[in-house]
Order: structure tokens, then sequence, then C-alpha cells
């Protein structure tokens, strides 16, 4: 296994770089031709309505329109637990934007001049925009028949406006926050939405052959656009094949199904294929965000800094139908949760509906602003008991045998000698002061805790007479590389080839098994780990025939250098070329199908309900540290330093993690300084495109110094844990940290825009209202 | 009336409406993709074209504005088997990622480097204000530009 470390970790370049930089690769929104009919929706321009009455007529008799199709043509509903989502405002508009209809027509222009004309007469209903209103004793429900969904995981409760309630209850809290001995420190958050703004807005093109739809999508999650469209078109899952070329960007934005099933069904209509590409302004008003939250969280803290007792409830916005924010509840325990040792601890998170657009799942997801949370929480604690704010850390981060929220154990000293990594090179001098330019001066350090996210994944490899291996996955490159360079980096390592001749096959659901899609870090160690069983079954082949070759038994064969050789006696065997040749008289062409899944991490029986992973099957940790200026009259906050020690398990390409560390906490930067939503009273989002949504420019960042922690435990493939999501896990709480330390003011609400700074240090920025989360943690409950 | 110009070497006539966006026409009617539309009122770069030497936004310019100009798209830079110094420094520094934005880097950089062959860190990042990439963070894509300084002067 040392050897194969030795041969896997390189530099390897991106083999689509020459091509992305010549303008020569095919996005899906590249995809065009005479032959194409172009699709436009038909969007509520109300929050929450009947629709009295669709007419069509017109718009169906416009120059160039071909067909329109409404809810009577899906009449399925889909979802992440509930199945509470209609693909077509059939009755009831429950968002800004939410589609009514959608038109195929000759040219763009006239699919969007026709989906204008379609007369839709609406009865507006009173709508509720805020969670606060959402959970208003008397607030209109976003789902009246919320009772009457298919649930398709069981646990969660429900009620009303909360889609899905999901809670940890470990020990007793009431004793300890009881116990005359400890100090009661309790903060509220408030955090908004972040737009992902994926270069490549949402695209598909489909057609409808010999009585299968063929998507060609920008997507992550080939099978579950397959599975999706096919649910709510009502037809079988394998009447949907779906293929995906390179992918303009995601960041989880595409994780969902989206555009697929309305070109699907004008695709069958009309018997043409039929593209059909989100404008930048629907792009942006109908993102699926990360969600805004709301968060109140207090602790029952010693005076020598042990945590006793932690309650916590956490209000995500879903926005009018549930989700991925039906599945994140689960992460609040692993987050908000995580990164401390707790005596005992009472969570409660619930995803809200309201009558905004969707959200959905954005890089580290929750994760991001729970740490934020946490974080500042932490800080907060350490200031109510006089402790250094590393030392709390240290003393109290989880390390090799302790428990997490719900019980489940750790392994291994992480995050630990992380800190102390960081510490070390970067000893603190100072946390606040002021600069000779009249700036606030802020350093911080934070921790976060976020998991890898596995499941299944297959994998086929086959090894071809020239030498080199096709590899088969539903692996979809989005731009992280991990498609270029970890997943040949691993099959070559395996089969003892240079990974330049190991082929990537694009993602294509009717040539690659099941994989539940790339996001959440899971797509080195899931469809790594199932390659590399592929490449076992080739080498078991493979060092068969040439054992019988050779008249040697296997095991004293090495493959290298697409060479296998008899141990320690290099040039004594053949090239695999040679192989192959002969295995197709013997055995036949060589090839292998692997496969890996979640393996079920324990957690304490009865401490979680409505979750969808109790226990994390691997943990991935972080310490981002950072220095600011703080303009004490405009508010303006530079980052003077950005330093990071990230757990990485393996770093197979040191460069390429290089490259999405920095992206990485760039976005996170954005998120914390920048971007800004804000929801106007019709329900839609104020920032529609680029001049109103402000994300980070060159000029804005810096370069971002890292260290890669490697050796912690982990189940992926030689060792790995994605790299790819993590490092915008704790941008926010280490800025948020290092503002307040800069001000001496409490932030509690992101973003931290130049306007919201100056008004904290001018005193005119006060805790966010919360009265709509209950300061006795128990009233906040959902019973179902 | 027919817009005739010339795009990427050739000479080429338009002969559609004069108002539509250059962008549009050189998606959809040339099929030249590499011109990128993504924020399509003209921040982000991603569109960016050269006329007569110059990179303008392509999504902003009607097409009746080029008459008679030289128009480069990102597919007329270099040719097919050679990498311009700046792509091939973005292809040795491994800074691509999506790859969405990076036709409008290089439309921007090939052309501020002719008149800036020895720019600060500062200045690069200067040159890009029109430019945004939503992966990379940028640090990485300014490493690359400086290493082309740096073999400048390295050939001094």
């Amino acid at each position: 296994m040392n050897d194969l470390k030795e041969t896997v970790v390189m530099n390897l370049p991106r083999r689509d770089a020459r091509d992305k930089l010549q303008g020569r690769t095919k996005y899906t929104v590249d995809v065009g031709g005479l032959e194409m009919l172009h699709a436009a929706l038909r969007r509520a321009d109300v929050a929450s309505a009947k629709i009295r009455h669709i007419d069509v007529r017109a718009a169906l008799a416009m120059p160039g329109v071909h067909a329109i199709a409404t809810a009577a043509d899906a009449p399925g509903l889909h979802g992440l637990g509930i199945a509470d989502h209609p693909i077509f405002a059939g009755e009831t508009v429950r968002y800004h934007g939410e589609p009514i209809a959608a038109v195929a027509a000759d040219t763009l222009t006239q699919a969007r001049a026709a989906a204008a004309a379609i007369v839709v007469e609406y009865d507006d209903l009173p709508a509720v925009l805020t969670m606060a209103d959402a959970l208003a004793p008397d607030a209109a429900l976003v789902h009246p028949d919320w009772r009457n969904y298919e649930i398709l995981f069981e646990g969660g409760a429900r009620g009303g406006n909360v889609a899905w309630q999901a809670t940890v209850e470990r020990g007793d809290t009431d004793a300890a926050f009881a116990r005359e001995d400890v100090t009661i420190v309790e903060n509220v958050y408030q955090v908004g939405r972040q737009n992902h703004v994926p270069f490549e807005p949402r695209a598909v093109t489909a057609a409808f052959e010999d009585g299968r739809y063929h998507i060609h999508t920008s997507t992550q999650a080939p099978w579950t656009v397959k599975h999706v469209t096919a649910r709510v078109l009502g037809v079988p899952d394998s009447a949907v094949h779906v293929t995906v070329p390179a992918v303009g960007g995601g960041f989880g934005l595409k994780f969902d199904c989206s555009l697929e099933p309305y070109a699907a069904i004008l695709a069958r209509k009309t018997g043409r294929t039929v593209s059909q590409v989100n404008s930048r302004k629907e792009e942006m008003m109908t993102c699926l965000c990360r969600e805004n939250a709301d968060i109140r969280i207090r602790s029952a803290v010693t005076k020598d800094g042990d945590i006793v007792g932690r309650e916590a409830t956490v209000l995500m916005d879903c926005g009018a139908y549930g989700g991925e924010q039906v599945f994140l509840t689960t992460m609040t325990a692993h987050t908000l949760g995580g990164n401390y040792k707790l005596g005992s601890v009472r969570l409660c998170t619930k995803a809200v509906y309201t009558n905004t657009p969707p959200n959905g799942a954005f890089r580290a997801c929750n994760g991001v602003y729970n740490t934020f949370a946490l974080e500042r929480h932490t800080d907060e604690i350490c200031a109510a008991i006089g402790m250094d704010p590393v030392a709390f850390r240290r003393r109290n981060v989880v390390g090799d045998g302790d428990i997490g929220a719900t019980g489940q154990v750790f392994r291994g000293n992480v995050l630990e000698p992380m800190l102390d990594q960081l510490t070390a090179k970067y000893p603190v001098e100072r946390r606040s002061g002021t600069l000779p330019d009249g700036r606030l001066y802020g350093r911080a350090t934070t921790v976060g805790t976020w998991f890898i996210f596995v499941g299944p994944s297959a994998a086929t490899v086959n090894l071809n007479a020239d030498g080199s291996a096709t590899l088969v996955t539903a692996g979809v490159e989005i731009g992280s590389g991990t498609m270029m360079q970890s997943l040949p980096q691993i099959v070559a390592a395996n089969l003892g080839i240079h990974p330049d001749k190991v082929i990537v096959k694009t993602a294509d659901t009717d040539a690659a098994g099941r994989d539940l899609g790339v996001g959440g870090g899971r797509t080195t160690v899931s469809i790594g780990a199932a390659s590399e069983a592929a490449c076992a079954q080739v080498r078991d082949k493979l060092l068969g025939v040439v054992a019988e070759l050779l008249q040697t038994s296997a095991d004293k064969l090495v493959l290298s250098g697409g060479r296998v050789e008899i141990q320690g006696r290099p040039g004594s065997g053949t090239t695999i070329e040679k192989i192959v040749q002969q295995a197709e008289t013997s055995i036949g062409p060589l090839s292998g199908s692997g496969a890996f899944t979640a393996p079920g991490e324990r957690s304490m029986p009865g401490c979680a309900a409505g979750h969808f992973i109790d226990a994390i099957d691997i943990p991935v940790f972080a310490v981002h540290d950072c220095e600011v200026a703080v303009d004490p009259v405009t508010g303006h906050v530079e980052i003077l330093s950005y330093r990071l020690v990230q757990d990485v398990g393996l770093a197979l390409n040191p460069r390429a993690i290089h490259g999405q560390i920095q992206g990485g906490v760039v976005q996170g930067i954005g998120y914390a300084l920048t971007e800004e939503i804000t929801i106007n009273s019709d329900g839609a989002f104020d920032q529609t495109g680029f001049e109103t949504y402000r994300m980070p420019l060159a000029g804005d960042v810096l370069p971002i110094e890292f260290d890669l922690y490697e050796g912690a435990p982990s189940i992926g493939p030689l060792g790995t844990k994605g790299a790819g999501e993590v490092p915008i896990l704790n941008v926010a709480a280490a800025i948020g940290c290092a503002v307040s330390n800069a001000t001496g003011k409490s932030v509690n609400a992101l973003p931290m825009t130049p306007p919201r700074v100056a008004a904290l240090i001018d005193g005119k920025a006060p805790a966010p209202e919360m009265g709509h989360i209950d300061t006795v943690w128990v009233k906040n409950l959902v019973r179902s | 009336m027919a817009v005739t110009f010339t795009l990427n070497g050739q000479q080429r006539r338009y002969s559609g409406d004069p108002r539509t966006s250059l962008m549009d026409a050189l998606r959809r009617d040339f099929r030249l993709t590499g011109t990128k539309d993504v924020c399509g009122e003209g921040f982000c770069g991603a569109c960016l074209v050269h006329i007569d030497g110059v990179p303008k936004v392509s999504c902003l310019l009607p097409i009746g504005a080029v008459e008679g100009a030289d128009v480069t798209t990102i597919e007329g830079v270099g040719d097919l088997g050679t990498l311009n110094p700046v792509q091939q420094a973005f292809e040795d520094f491994d800074v691509v990622q999506c790859g969405m934005c990076f036709p409008g880097m290089v439309m921007t950089l090939s052309h501020f480097l002719q008149d800036n062959p020895r720019p600060s860190r500062d200045e690069v990042k200067s040159a890009l204000v029109g430019n945004i990439c939503r992966c990379t963070g940028y640090e990485r894509i300014i490493d690359a530009v400086m290493s082309l300084h740096n073999s400048a002067e390295g050939r001094k």
C-alpha cells in the first residue's frame, strides 16, 4: 500500500484545460443547431396565489410555437424526505418565479414571447415571506395539505409550516444548566442567503428517442435527474437516459433535478430536440441558495472551560418546498453539535416553509453558518469565563474516543494537532488593536467539523489492448478536477500505468451504474473506492494470466510502469499490452466492476430523531485563522492575512487541492462580507444580476496560506478525504470572530457589509430579533 | 442591410438584425461558442472579444457596430496546436477549473500584456477588474501571469 501511495501522489495537470482555454469545450449551453427547438418558462410573478385560470390558446397560435406544457403534463410530486414539490404550479403558486407553463418554439425569442402571452389569472393569497411570519400562531400555511404528502423517509416531525424537524437529545441539559458552578452564555445569530452563481446557468437539451427520453444536461447528479424526471413524468426510471458534458460550475446548485423535466415533456410533445437554458435573471431569482437561517444557542460552561450543557435551535428557510433543507436538518448535529466535547446536548433543527424561492445545497451547506454561529458563540464563552480562545479550543475539540452530538465515537486526534500546527507556525501576538493608519485590527482562530458525504457509487474498468484503461462511472467534471485528476491517478496507480493512459468516460446513465452524484466532497472517496474495487478485479485477472504465462504465483508479481514483473527482478516480465492480447485467447478482455457505499457509522441509540445520517462516516476538520483591518468610519473590512490547516487524509494532487482552497476560501469571503440577497414585499430577490449581487473580484482577494494535514483516519481509497468542499467551511466564522475582536462588538449576522459593520461600531446594530425561537428549548419542538 | 466584417481572419457577412448583440450572433449564428454568455450585462467579461485588437464585451455591442472591423474571438487566438503564452501559463499552472470565465480572461490578459509586458501583481489585478471568476479565487491566475513576467525578465 505504501508503494501505491508513492506512485499515486502527483501534480497531474488537467486534460480538459487546453480545450477550455481555447473556447472549444462544449458545455450544455453550447449545444445547439437549427434542428433544435428552444424552450422558455412562464413563471409566476406573485408569491402566493390560487390560479383561477390559465389560457394557452393565443400563445399556442403564435409564430414558431410548437407546444406548451402545464401541470396536466406532469402530475407527479418529488422531494427529499417528503414528496411536496410539483414541477408546475397547477392550482397554487407558492413562490415568485414558480414555473406555470413551458413553451417550445423555433427560436428563443418566439418561446419567450409566447410564454409572456399565456393568460394567467390569480386570486391572491396571503404570503409568509419570513420564518418569523411562517411560525406565527395564525400564519397562513404554505402547504395546507401537508398531511397528505407521501413520506419518502421516515422519522422527521412535521406540522404546519415546519416541513421537517430533526432533534438531538443526549444527556440531561436541564441538570447541566441548573448547576451552580456554571456560566451560561446565550447568543442569537442570523444569516442571509448565498447565491451560487455558476457561470453556466442550469441548462438542458432533451430528445425523445426510441421511446425513451435522452437528457443531456448540466448537472452534478445524473442519477437524481434520471429518477426525478421519471417520477414527475410518471414513467419508469429506465425510460430516462442522462448524459453530462463538462459542467460550467455547480457548487451544489446542480445537485438537484432542475429544468430537465420541462425539456423532456416538450421533446415528447414535439418530437424534436429541445434546448432550455435559464436566463441569468431567472438563474439569479430562482437559485436554490444556501438558505437564510436563524439560530439561538446557549451553553453551560464551568470556570475550567468544560461545556457541560448545550442547547440550540436552528431554523432553516427551505422556501416554498422542502428540498435539500429537509435532508440538511441532519447536519446541525454534526456541525453546531460538532467541534467540541459536550457533556449534554439538545438540538432542534427545523426546515421552515415560506412563500419564497426554494433553497438547496451550496458547498458545505449549513455547515458554513453553523460554524459561524458556533465559533462566534465559542468566543463569547471564552470572554465570559476569561479563557484564551485557542486554549479553550485545544481543551475542548473532539479527539480520539470522544463522542459527538449523536454519540458517535471519533477516532484519532486531529483537530488538536492541527490547531497546534497553525499556532506554532503563526504565533498569536495579539487579537485586537489599532493599526498605524487608524483602522481597527482583529485576529481570530476557528475550528470546523464537516463530513464527507459517501453513499453508493459504481465503477467499471476495462483494460484495453493498447495498455490503456477506460474508467466508466456516472461522475461529472464540474470544474473541481476530480474526474480529470484524482480518479485517473487512483486507477493508474492501481494498474501500474500512467494516468495519461486512463480514459475517463463522461457521465452516462446507460453506461455507468448508480451514483449519488458529485457533491459533498464524495467523488474522490466514493467513486474512487468503487474504481479501486474495479481495478482489483482487473488486476486479479491480469496477474492470473501472467502467473500462468511465467509459471509463477500471482502474489510474486508487481504491476508498474505498464509492465508486470516478478518481484525484485526487473525485466523478467512483460508488457500489459502483451498480457491483454494473451488474455483475449484464454479468458477474454480484461474488465472489472466495483462498488462502494456508506459503511454506516454507529451513533448512540435514541439520541437522534429525524436524521438522515445519525453518524458521519468520514469526519473532516479544518482550522482557519485570519487577520482583518476594519475602517472605523466606513465599516469596510480588509483581510490582511488568511491561513489554514486542512485535513485531507492523503493529498493525491496537492496543486489541485491548492486550487480548491484558494477558490473555496474566496467564495467564503464573498459570503462573509459582500454577497447579500434581500427579499422584497413581492417575495422576489432584489439581486437579479451581477450589478447588485456583489461577488469577490480579483482586487478583493489575497493568496491563502495553507498546510495540508495528512494521516487522519479515513475509509476513503488510500486514506483520502474529499478536499474541494471543506475550504469554505469556517471562512465566515474566522472573519466574523476577527471583526468582533477588531471592533469589540458582537458580530451576530452575515454578511458583514460595510453599512452593517459601521452600524455595529456605532452601537446601532442590535442583536437580531429572535422572538420566534423560544428561549426555553423544549417549547420550540413540533410534535407529530 | 448586411453587416460585413472580418471574423478570425475571414471575411464574414451577417444579414440578420444589426441590433442583435455581437455575442448572440457569434454564439447562435456563427456557432463560435467559446465566447461565453454569462451575465449579459457587461460585468463579468466572459464574452470578451478583440475588436481591432481591443477587448470589448460582445454582449453589449450590436453587431451592426462591427461593420468593417476586425473581430477576433477566443477561437481565433493562436491556432489549434499552439496555445498563446497566457493560455500556456494557465495550463502549466493548472489554474483552470470550470473554465467558463477563461476565454474572457485570455482575451483581457493577452491584450494587457502587449502594452504592459512587466506588470506588477496589483496591475494584473487591476487589469482583471472586468473579469469575474467564481471558481478559482484569482490568485493562482495572477501567479501564472506573473510567471510570464518573470520569464521575460529572466531572458533579459
